[in-house]
């Protein structure tokens, strides 16, 4: 195919309607930051849930060797363990539960607080110290009475902790940042859909005279539409690049700079957080700028 | 080369049909002149074989397939089989005489040296020779019209179709524009051409079909513009 017609198309398109593409993009900026600030605060509020449990779940600590607990005696033993198991599956009003080790609630301490503060010979804390826990999911975290009650008498059990009246408002707060973000994502998204399709039916108009030719000599859809794609292309990668050069700022120069060593009551989200909300936030583009294309160059170089 | 059978079409919000129930079959090689009143169908009937409109009922076959049934990803397929002219030029102001030319097969995805090879080849046929690097309005109107012809030949079409190519311009220079079509024809091309030119008819002597309100009332083997007395 001869791509040579179709660059120099892009190229003139894109000067063409310049002041339409800028418009395309700053809305797009913006838009995809929030949709990306959202995706960042959702991962945020996993990597807490993680480490706190989530709205849905209670903590069941089971014995150590020096546990703060009198009543306990040694580590829980196997049979004390099965049976705690036992009455937590038996529960109606459990959804599910997995056990952690000692070992991965080490690993968590040494996330939260740093791998380096636990090298060298004095760490403050070892995994032998930590507790081992079963983590319960409940059906409905109204509902969590009859579960505790069964549990915190068992043998081998040094307490249940339910941190949700805690964790609530803090969850809440995030939630309500998350949708708000996306709340006014949804305006500008569908503020760059309208932009976006302006600026095909003024590139379509300008282009009339060529596009009647194309259609008349037996040029084929895809030929005739690929110049609008790659504008639309070109203006939402632009914008992704802005979005993603934001959300990796925020990530840097807030959460990685300066959160992370300052508050240390949850683990932090990672690169990888970043890589997610770049990729959904590319989809998203390519979703908003092409779809309106293909939707709309159908309708005006109808064959 | 061409087969109306029992066409009609009504456009849409139009109570009277633009065409009704017309039969006309044109032979491969053929010259027709396609006369009639304004309003009278012609256009009409044109785009139907370009296929930029379906019949409303009827069918219309072109080179042997029935193309109201093609689907549409294969209507560029047909219509590069077409070269197509008009009244008005229809060409790219921004464009040389060649690029213009050249434009056409570039979309249809033809290779640089075949564009090479074929555009100048082709002004020469139309009578352009050295005049590929100017602007369309750095030339007269029977020379932009020539321009409008390579461009619908370029690509060697079985069809050619011209709709008044010849209205926007003087006798003298219609005529030298129909001796251009005639040899066009005489290379093997089918021409299907509608028009008001009572003189160019009259003159060539071709087959005509004369429309009035939809309907052919005469298809004539030798004819002349209007009616033999
Ligand atoms: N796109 C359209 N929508 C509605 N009606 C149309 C359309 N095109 C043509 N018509 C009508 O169809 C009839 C035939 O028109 P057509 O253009 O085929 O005539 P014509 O013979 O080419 O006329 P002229 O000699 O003026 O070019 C006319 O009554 C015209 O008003
Ligand atoms: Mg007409």
């Amino acid at each position: 195919m001869h791509l040579r017609y179709v660059f120099s198309e892009l190229g003139q398109g894109l000067r063409r309607n310049l002041s339409m593409h800028v418009a395309v993009v700053l809305t797009l900026f913006v838009s995809l930051t929030l949709v990306g600030l959202g995706f960042l605060l959702n991962e945020q509020t996993k990597e807490a849930e993680d480490y706190w449990g989530s709205q849905l779940q209670i903590t069941v600590f089971l014995c150590t060797e020096n546990d703060p607990n009198v009543k306990c005696v040694s580590d829980v033993t196997d049979a004390q363990r099965d049976a705690v198991l036992k009455v937590v599956e038996d529960n109606p009003e459990v959804a599910g539960h997995h056990e952690e080790s000692k070992q991965e609630a080490f690993d968590k301490v040494k996330k939260l607080l740093g791998e380096d503060l636990f090298e060298g010979p004095n760490p403050p804390a070892t995994a032998e110290a930590m507790q081992e826990t079963v983590w319960i999911e409940l059906k409905d975290p109204k509902e969590y009475e009859g579960i505790v009650s069964a549990v915190i008498g068992l043998d081998g059990v040094s307490g249940v902790r339910d941190l949700r009246d805690e964790l609530d408002p803090i969850y809440s707060s995030i939630d309500a940042l998350k949708y708000g973000a996306w709340g006014i994502a949804i305006f500008l998204v569908l503020a760059a859909l309208l932009l976006v399709g302006n600026t095909i039916r003024l590139a379509a108009f300008a282009r009339r005279k060529e596009i009647g030719i194309m259609r008349l000599v037996g040029a084929s859809s895809l030929y005739i539409t690929l110049p609008f794609l790659l504008e639309a292309l070109v203006t939402a990668l632009i914008g992704v690049a802005l979005a993603a050069t934001a959300l990796l700022s925020f990530w840097f120069f807030v959460i990685d700079q300066q959160v992370r060593g300052k508050i240390r009551i949850t683990p932090w989200i990672g690169f990888d957080a970043v890589v997610g909300a770049v990729f959904w936030v590319t989809v998203l583009a390519v979703v908003i700028s092409v779809v309106p294309t293909l939707l709309l160059t159908r309708k005006y170089i109808k064959v | 080369m061409i087969r109306f059978e029992k066409v009609t079409k009504t456009y849409a919000g139009q109570a009277r049909a633009a065409l009704d129930q017309i039969n006309v079959d044109i032979e491969k090689g053929e010259f027709v002149f396609l006369v009639g009143t304004s309003g009278s169908g012609k256009s009409t009937f044109l785009r139907l074989v370009l296929r930029e409109y379906r019949p409303t009922s009827g069918r219309v076959y072109v080179a042997g397939k029935e193309i109201n049934r093609l689907a549409g990803w294969k209507v560029p397929g047909l219509r590069r089989q077409i070269g197509t002219v008009f009244q008005d030029f229809r060409l790219l102001p921004n464009k040389t005489v060649s690029e213009n030319v050249a434009f056409a097969l570039q979309v249809i995805g033809r290779s640089r040296s075949y564009i090479d090879k074929a555009v100048p080849e082709t002004l020469d046929l139309v009578g352009l020779d050295g005049k590929g690097d100017r602007m369309p309005d750095e030339l007269s109107g029977g020379e932009q019209q020539r321009v409008a012809i390579a461009r619908a030949y370029v690509n060697r079409p079985m069809i050619l179709i011209a709709d008044e190519p010849t209205g926007n311009l003087d006798p003298t220079t219609s005529v030298g524009i129909m001796k251009l079509l005639d040899r066009i024809n005489r290379a093997g091309t089918t021409v299907l051409m509608a028009t008001h030119d009572a003189g160019i008819v009259d003159q060539m002597r071709k087959r005509v079909v004369e429309l009035e309100d939809g309907v052919v009332v005469r298809d004539q083997t030798r004819g002349g513009y209007g009616l033999e007395q």
